[in-house]
């Protein structure tokens, strides 16, 4: 499932949705949920502007995770990013994989927020409490994880 | 290919520095995303503090090398930043 939405979400509904459509071979579900945090050493955030991309957006979030699910054995995935202006400690996005093993749901999660990180057209405009607003810059590290799922090839299979 | 056109879109930092959000572009024949770019740098050199402008051609990522042609939709942005 994948959501792009202005409104705030219930990370505890939405796994426990996952669970139930996932179905009874589903042994665990990882969960990454996202928040605005201070970005500046000294000075606190006060809004994260959050534009995107419509239609580009659900559709890179859509490949993500098909992506995922044909890389690893995952049972379901979960995409939920918000978007528009969200204060200080507000959550922002939700990522859930389910697998019947921890190593392909842990696998899947990360391999989708990272990607996201790097492919799914949202920007961030950060506003402090001073008043200073500025565009929040791609940090190299995220693209160098994006990167390094190319070279990761792990078993598809975690128990054969 | 007299009038022939794309549709620009401009997004986040982008869109500020060229004061809109959505233009009209002439193009001839078939051109690149580099082409596209380095006009746009003459059209508005404003753009000059953006330099990893990214394009995505009818909503995917494009490299610069990527042909455009009469009728896309051409987005221009600086490197993503969600999650």
């Amino acid at each position: 499932m994948i959501r792009v939405q202005e409104a705030d979400f219930d990370s505890a509904a939405l796994t426990a949705a996952l669970r139930e459509s996932a179905g009874p071979g589903v042994g665990g579900i990882v969960t990454f949920v996202g928040y605005v945090r201070d970005y500046a050493p000294d000075t606190p955030t006060d809004t994260l502007f959050l534009e995107h991309y419509p239609g580009m957006c659900e559709r890179e979030l859509e490949d993500i995770a098909a992506t995922a699910r044909a890389r690893w054995n995952l049972a379901g995935t979960v995409i939920v990013h918000r978007v528009g202006a969200l204060h200080r400690n507000a959550q922002i996005v939700y990522v859930a994989a389910a697998s019947a093993h921890r190593g392909d749901a842990f696998r899947g999660c990360e391999f989708i927020i990272d990607a996201l990180k790097t492919r799914a057209p949202f920007w961030k405009r950060e506003t402090l409490a001073g008043g200073d607003s500025f565009w929040v810059e791609q940090r190299q590290s995220d693209q160098d994880r994006t990167d390094a799922w190319d070279e990761d090839t792990p078993d598809k299979k975690e128990n054969p | 290919m007299n009038g022939a056109t794309i549709n620009l879109l401009y997004f986040a930092r982008v869109a500020e520095l060229v004061g809109k959000r959505t233009e009209t572009w002439p193009v001839q024949g078939e051109s690149t995303g580099a082409q596209l770019l380095a006009e746009l740098g003459q059209r508005y050199p404003q753009l000059e503090p953006a330099t990893r402008l990214k394009l995505a051609i009818n909503q995917t990522h494009a490299k610069p090398t990527a042909a455009i042609r009469a009728g896309d939709e051409v987005a221009v942005f600086e490197p993503v930043t969600g999650g």
